[in-house]
């Protein structure tokens, strides 16, 4: 496995950016292409800007995928989010930005981003991104689970 | 931090899992700020007080500071008897930190808040 192209973990310096910076995405190797499992990573200090108010807005995200040959290393992820921080989105484009990168930089076989947001006005907001790579055990994968999402909804917050 | 009138003997607890601000190294820091005191006459304005929150998210401070910070700031704009400031920072490196400054107090829970269990 090469690991050569990743620079941000282990390095010392680490530069905080707060405005958003998809280029700070890494990858490395999969080393299991030939199966396929899930991979998890759960964000719980998601922060961004209202776009219009200026006031904070905070999520968990959850972030779900079935690698395919790359993986997103997860300190660059960290300081990917982190660069929302500063950044004025609505929910929903936070969601579908953030899933349209990680698709762009690893090609999974699947991918799902699920934004659990705090509440606003008494209402929060869950927007949910997913992604088939068009082969068809993953494209019925993403049609099952669009299909059945939210199905027994229960309260939140 | 403009105050309001709230009747004397009060006892009051403001609860925020959206406190954020920056580490020394320039990582943001998450938690949870829990506010008691008893009024002797006054709080503060909710909303003065939600926009001061807000602004440390551009302020560096050490972690083992900032239950003092919020501390004083409250103080220093209203009279209050038996303050008291509890702080539950995120993990970092897998250690949690919990700061507290002031008065003692009993940390109300909310346990729906956060919405992953």
């Amino acid at each position: 496995m090469s690991n050569s192209t990743l620079t941000l973990l282990g390095d010392k310096n680490t530069q905080y950016s707060y405005e958003y910076k998809p280029e700070l995405l890494e990858t490395f190797e999969n080393t299991h292409q030939g199966n396929d499992y899930w991979v998890s990573l759960n964000a719980d200090e998601f922060t961004s800007l209202c776009p219009i108010t200026n006031q904070p807005d905070f999520a968990t995200l959850v972030i779900s995928y079935i690698p395919h040959v790359k993986m997103v290393e997860s300190k660059s992820l960290k300081l990917y989010l982190f660069s929302f921080m500063n950044s004025g989105e609505f929910h929903e484009e936070v969601v579908n930005k953030i899933g349209k990168d990680l698709v762009k930089l690893m090609q999974p076989k699947y991918l799902e981003i699920i934004g659990l947001f705090y509440p606003r006005g008494n209402i929060s907001i869950h927007p949910t991104f997913s992604y088939h790579n068009g082969k068809k055990k993953y494209k019925k994968l993403e049609k099952y689970r669009f299909m059945n999402r939210n199905l027994n909804p229960k309260r939140q917050g | 931090m403009r105050s309001i009138e709230v009747i004397a003997g009060t006892k009051v607890q403001y609860l925020s899992h959206e406190l954020l601000f920056l580490a020394l190294s320039g990582q943001p820091y998450r938690g949870t700020v829990a506010i008691a005191f008893e009024s002797i006459g006054e709080s503060f304005n909710l909303l003065d007080f939600k926009v001061y929150l807000t602004s440390l998210r551009s302020q560096t401070f050490t972690a083992e500071n900032i239950a003092h910070e919020i501390y004083q700031k409250i103080q220093s704009h209203i009279k209050t008897k038996d303050l008291g400031i509890i702080i539950d920072l995120s993990s970092r490196g897998g250690i949690q930190q919990r700061l507290a400054f002031g008065a003692d107090f009993a940390l109300v829970k909310k346990e729906t808040i956060f919405q992953v269990g």
